[in-house]
């Protein structure tokens, strides 16, 4: 055996004594001496001597020198003899007791140590660990900080302490006693102490572990310890267990009922159950040890001020174990304490005092401790109520035969006479006897009872043990019950009853699992009178714990049930959600059993949600679907990986998944990331309706500074696939509703790159310029998509964008066409503002001198300017130059609120003076048309003023002609203004200017008979001149004047009448030209009439082909 | 292994006889040990049956010794009392008691089931600190010279033989056993922790 410490000291003490006298070396050199020695020599115990001494050293002495030699010393851990590789582990653990921070330093080596051959090393390992754990977690408690490496040694502390339990079926005797002894250091330290507690000397408790620490958490722990404490009181119930094991066990458990009150009741149970079901492997002797260690153990807990309830209980144990009254008094609290405190429980003895009970334990304590507890219970009470002499003397009778042949050891060793045989304690506490027996085999009205209720599932988490334990557990319980408890009985006259029911066999895993089927489908069936009975919030509960914990079938089972009607199942399939999620989080542990298959229970709550959203997604016709999917989504406590594969895949095909994108972006914030770039991968679908609201959604989050760079980023890079040659292979796919890939940009994929990037664009107007950029390099199909598509969000960014702005000023080379067209959409309703105007026209006079430009800003820019520009305008396509027009007489604005800065009285006369070597006649006459066309704009009284002033222009413009003809026909009622202008024509001598001549002579033969009074005006010559031009005009006039009277002949000079009576030839070409327009010889028909009749005719006919009077 | 290897208490009622007669012997042959008693006081018999010498713990043997040696050295010099105590003060100062020790051991050997009883109320009644096991053996002698004599050596064969045994904690109880059958005594068992 190991050497204690007091002693290693002891004698270490003596060494130092001997060495001082020795020599005079320094610590050092001796340690170094010693260590040398201890490595050469190959006598152990040297060896362990002159490691004692070192320990003595270093630890006592010179603890500077540690640091120096702590390998060296443990370096001996591969020392061949266990004595040494002990002595190793006593200098670890002084070490570590002495300074914890060099725990990381050895920790490895006592892993290793711990895996030792030798059951010795590994029993003082196990020891020296139960000592480092404490002192490690004591350590962790207290730092501020968690650093690295305690971390580390807490991770192999746990390590190693799963070892340990894990040996606990060791071979060797003496190793399970110390393996108890730390499973018992654990539960002390990883429970909370409660008032009651009795109180030692450095106790610690999960009281000292801090709420905030990381590694170690409080309810883990906890869990842990009860997990743990359940082992402990299930080893000390096992058959087969040897003495020494058995006492340690005992002892370790009054230690936690006296340290840990919480835990009194099934400490005393278990203490019970022992003292009726010795092991039948003890020998006779160890029975009188054992009951004697137990009877000092009850009495030390019948001090304990939390084991009153319990009094009852232990005075009969005691009493049965032999006790005599006085020690059980003795040992009895004073009588005012007991007083104080049973008027707080009831004062019925035991069944009653289960309320009480249940304020001084724990809530998680309780959960576990009630279910039985109760059991034995009411099970007693129901053998109490039956248990008379008759039926006690027909139980005795039965159980003869059953008698054994021989005394067996254990009953002569416990029998002791019974004191008060008939009294109603007496047949209370054979009561008790019987009902412990019974419920130990699940027998009587309480095991029932708590079977059915709330132990259903804590039944089952051990169900897989049954399987294996059953048939083994269920014999050797016959057979103690045979020797022991059912003798006893009998010999005090009180034989057992159910005995013959304990024979039964366990059933076999069909039927069982038939039977479990059919429970659960009642169950599930209960709604109804759940709800009118109350309870169906713990309905709920139960339903979720057994489809969470219970096996393959049972879930199938619930499954089924909930998805038949998931609606109205809502709060179970959410509930069970949660509970599968405990599970796979570890804040619920399996049972024992069920650890292996960890990996397998950890998707179980994978494969529920997704079948939960897989169903509601299949089923369209569902009754609030959306409702329902909502829910699912928003409360499930984990969106997993394929749950979330699954809400991607719904929301490419229906709008109602896009929503829920939404609102987990919106709730759940971890995901939002993930699922924000499936939102946007939707902004590009193919079905307008899952892009529309994809895009709102996007927008919507886009106004969040968070989401607003990924967003943006993912709309740029779309926008960005725009410069390839050929569409990006993103923006293809079965999910985006673009199952084949295109070779060309047509206007769907075009469009698909764009939708984000444009809805973005009023939000963010910066963004404008990347367009520009990316214009520039694509192909031209992308370019006229780009162009037609861009119209309504640049409406919406207005034109006081500053960004705009910017845009129309920079206009990168390549993209007049965009600007252009971003100006034209601006300016389309609304007049052009200042800026725009400025911007426009200094990119027009700097950098391009597209005459296109200005179009947009017409209505901005001054008169002169407009004048200036007007020949290039005039040039340009017809539709658009009608479009000019439009824009200059305003006549498309809508509101009309704003002028022209050009009347069109000015219009007209500047398009008159236009330098023919600007541009050429023929442009210019198209360009009047389009005036004339504007009926609106160029009234009556506008052509007389535009007229008056042409009179004024010298030399006279060439079309003034044609716009007075022109005039003439569109108002015939202008017929005296045209005459007075042609009379101040003659007057400016019309005739020096070819062609207005030509005007002139082509507008007289249409005004006839009235240009009559004109020509008559004319001096002979060119009187002469008419007629050589328009022959057919010398009759009418001739007639014309014959109708005059005499003295008005009279006036018209001879020269005059001359020409008029000189017929000439008229160039029949001429005539055949004019034929249609000239009037008819015989009747005089009013002009008005002709005009009147074809106004329209001519005016289209006058640009369909155009041939203006003397530009042939 | 080896008779070194074990830290032995031998523990009777007034460290007076039975103990002191094993941790002689044991001594003798060269265990580690050291004896103790468990009562309140030091009990001696008397004169007569109902006036016992009674003496706290903290006298010494030599001062016992004169006490008797004052009141009737006859009649303590006839009884063997004055011889054994005279024994006892070459030992050691003064009788100890075992619940007021502060040092461990491997095994606990005590000489009633009384002793038994309060070493192991001694031992419920603290809480262990490194966890070390110690065996706790009783062995029933009763409190007379001759028995005491014979019992010192049936504590030493048996301490002994656990001296020598391989791995003692799993070995001892068969261990107990076979002695249990050989002596025809009943040799109570526990285990504790220090």
């Amino acid at each position: 055996m190991m050497l204690g410490a007091g002693d290693g000291s002891r004698r270490s003490a003596a060494a130092q004594f001997f060495m001082d006298d020795d020599d005079e070396r320094t610590n050092q050199e001796k340690v170094v001496k010693m260590l040398n020695d201890a490595t050469v020599t190959i006598d152990p115990a040297v060896k362990v001597q002159n490691l004692e001494r070192v320990q003595y050293i270093l630890l006592k002495q010179e603890p500077e020198l540690l640091d120096k030699f702590i390998q060296d010393v443990v370096a001996f851990q591969n020392d061949k003899n266990g004595d040494v590789r002990k002595a190793v582990i006593n200098f670890i653990e002084e070490l570590v007791k002495k300074d914890v921070n060099l725990l990381p330093k050895v920790i490895l080596n006592i892993q290793t140590l711990l895996q030792d051959n030798a059951p010795q090393v590994q029993k003082r390992c196990i020891q020296c660990v139960t000592t480092l754990y404490r002192l490690g977690l004591e350590w962790l408690a207290k730092s501020t900080s968690v650093s690295e490496d305690m971390s580390r040694v807490w991770t192999m502390l746990n390590n190693m302490k799963a070892y340990i339990i894990n040996m606990v079926d060791s071979d060797n005797n003496a190793l399970r006693t110390q393996i108890i002894k730390f499973v018992e250091t654990i539960v002390l330290l990883q429970t909370h102490p409660d008032p009651d507690s009795v109180k030692r000397e450095n106790d610690f408790s999960l009281d000292d572990v801090p709420l905030t620490l990381k590694v170690a958490r409080r309810r883990k722990l906890e869990e842990e310890a009860l997990t743990v404490f359940d082992l402990m009181i299930k080893f000390h119930g096992s058959s087969h267990i040897s003495s020494a094991n058995l006492q340690g066990c005992m002892r370790s458990l009054t230690t936690i009922a006296k340290l840990r009150p919480v835990f009194m009741r099934r400490v005393i149970n278990a203490l019970e159950t022992l003292h009726l079901n010795l092991p039948p492997t003890l020998t006779k002797t160890e029975v009188s040890s054992l009951r004697k260690n137990l009877k000092i153990q009850l009495l030390g807990l019948l001090r304990h001020p939390s084991s009153i309830e319990y009094q009852h209980n232990i005075t009969t144990l005691l009493t049965d174990l032999g006790a005599s009254n006085s020690e059980v008094n003795k040992a009895l609290p004073r009588a005012d304490e007991y007083r104080k405190r049973t008027k707080k429980s009831a004062p019925e003895e035991a069944p009653a005092s289960k309320k009480s009970r249940m304020e001084d334990v724990s809530p998680v304590a309780a959960a576990i401790i009630e279910p039985d507890a109760s059991a034995v219970d009411i099970t007693e009470a129901f053998i109490l109520e039956r248990l008379t002499p008759e039926l006690a003397a027909s139980l005795v009778i039965a159980g003869m035969a059953r008698l054994p042949d021989t005394m067996p050891p254990v009953f002569s060793a416990s029998y002791t006479p019974i004191a008060a045989a008939g009294t109603e304690g007496q047949i209370k506490h054979v009561s008790r006897l019987l009902a412990t027996q019974l419920n130990a085999v699940g027998l009587g009205p309480g095991a029932s009872i708590a079977k059915a209720k709330a132990s259903v599932p804590r039944h089952a988490i051990v169900d897989d043990d049954d399987d294996e334990d059953g048939a083994v557990s269920s014999e050797p319980v016959a057979t103690v019950l045979d020797e022991q408890g059912l003798e006893d009985d009998i010999i005090k006259g009180y034989p057992a009853k159910g005995i013959k029911l304990e024979i039964s066999k366990p059933l076999s895993s069909d039927v069982r699992e038939n039977l479990q089927t059919q429970a659960i489908l009642r169950i599930l069936n209960s709604q109804e009178s759940a709800i009118s009975g109350g309870v169906s919030v713990i309905r709920g509960k139960i339903l979720a714990s057994m489809a969470a914990s219970f096996g393959a079938k049972v879930r199938q089972t619930i499954l089924k049930f909930v998805l038949k009607d998931l609606r109205s199942q809502m709060n179970l399939a959410l509930s069970w959600m949660y509970e599968e999620y405990s599970f796979m989080q570890g804040f619920t542990k399996r049972a024992p059993t069920q650890v292996d298959d960890q990996k397998y229970y950890d998707s179980n709550y994978n494969i529920l949600i997704c079948s939960f959203l897989n169903t509601v997604i299949s089923n369209r016709e569902m009754k609030d679907r959306d409702a329902i999917l909502s829910r699912i989504v928003l409360e499930m406590p984990l969106v997993t990986d394929d749950a979330a594969r699954i809400l991607k895949e719904f929301s490419t095909t229906e709008v109602l998944g896009l929503d829920l994108i939404n609102k987990i972006i919106l709730n759940r914030p971890p995901k939002e990331r993930m699922f924000l770039q499936v939102l946007l991968n939707n902004t590009c679908h193919q079905t307008p309706e899952i892009r529309e609201t994809a895009i709102s959604h996007t927008v919507d989050l886009y106004l969040r500074d968070d989401l607003r760079p990924i967003i943006e980023e993912r709309a740029l890079g779309y926008l960005n696939y725009l410069k390839y040659p050929r569409p990006a292979m993103e923006l293809f796919g079965p999910e985006l509703g673009r199952p084949f890939r295109s070779e060309t940009w047509n206007d769907d994929c075009t469009k698909a790159c764009l939708y984000l990037y444009l809805s973005l664009l009023p939000l963010s107007q910066e963004l404008i310029h990347g367009l520009a950029v990316v214009y520039v390099a694509t192909v031209p199909d992308v370019k006229r998509t780009i162009l037609r598509i861009v119209e309504h969000p640049i409406k919406a960014m207005g034109m006081d964008s500053p960004h705009l702005l910017k845009l129309v000023e920079s206009c990168p080379k390549g993209s007049e066409t965009l600007v252009t067209r971003l100006i034209h959409i601006l300016t389309d309703k609304a007049p052009p503002s200042p800026e725009l105007v400025e911007r426009v026209r200094e990119l027009y006079q700097t950098r391009v001198s597209d005459v296109r430009f200005l179009i947009p800003v017409l209505n901005g820019l001054t008169k002169s300017e407009i004048i200036a520009a007007l020949p290039k305008l005039i040039k340009l396509n017809p539709i658009v130059v009608k479009e000019v027009f439009n824009r200059l007489l305003g006549s498309q604005a809508g509101d009309n609120n704003y002028a022209s800065p050009i009347a069109p009285s000015e219009l007209l006369i500047a398009l008159h003076v236009i330098d023919p070597a600007q541009c050429e006649l023929k442009t210019v006459i198209k360009a009047t048309s389009l005036c004339f066309n504007d009926k609106q704009a160029y009234t009556q009284e506008v052509l007389a003023v535009v007229m008056q002033q042409l009179m004024e222009v010298t030399p006279l413009p060439t079309l003034l002609m044609r716009t007075v003809i022109q005039a003439l026909s569109l108002y015939p009622r202008l017929i005296g203004f045209v005459m007075n202008i042609l009379q101040r024509l003659i007057l400016k001598q019309v005739w020096r200017q070819k062609k207005v001549w030509e005007g002139f002579i082509k507008c007289c033969q249409r005004a006839q008979p009235h240009s009559f009074q004109v020509l008559l005006q004319l001096p002979a010559q060119q009187l002469k001149d008419v007629f050589t031009e328009a022959p057919d005009l010398r009759q009418p006039m001739l007639d014309h004047i014959m109708e005059f009277t005499e003295n008005q002949r009279a006036h018209i000079p001879d020269s005059i009448m001359d020409v008029l009576n000189t017929p000439a030839t008229p160039p029949p070409v001429f005539t055949i030209k004019d034929e249609p327009v000239s009037p008819p010889h015989k009747i005089m028909p009013s002009i008005s009439i002709n005009i009147k009749s074809e106004p329209y005719d001519e005016s289209i006919s006058s640009y369909s082909q155009p041939a203006p009077p003397g530009l042939e | 292994m080896g008779i070194q290897s074990l830290n032995i208490a031998v523990v009777c009622s007034s460290n007076m006889n039975r103990s002191m007669e094993a941790h002689a012997f044991l001594s003798k042959k060269g265990f580690n040990v050291k004896s103790f008693g468990t009562g309140d006081k030091v009990k001696l018999p008397g004169t007569a049956v109902d006036r016992p010498n009674v003496y706290e713990f903290t006298s010494t043997y030599e001062e016992i010794y004169q006490d008797l040696q004052n009141k009737d050295r006859n009649f303590y010099t006839q009884n063997g009392l004055l011889h054994m105590l005279d024994r006892n003060r070459r030992i050691k100062l003064r009788p100890e008691r075992f619940q007021l020790s502060k040092d461990k051991f491997d095994v606990v050997v005590t000489c009633e089931e009384r002793v038994f009883d309060q070493v192991l109320e001694y031992f419920e009644g603290r809480f262990s600190e490194d966890n070390a096991m110690v065996h706790i053996i009783n062995i029933d002698i009763q409190d007379n010279h001759e028995e005491a004599t014979l019992g010192a050596f049936i504590i030493c064969e048996l301490m002994t033989v656990m001296a020598n045994a391989d791995d003692l904690d799993n070995d001892l109880d068969t261990l107990l056993a076979t002695y249990e059958h050989k002596w025809n005594r009943t040799l109570l068992h526990s285990v504790a922790f220090y």
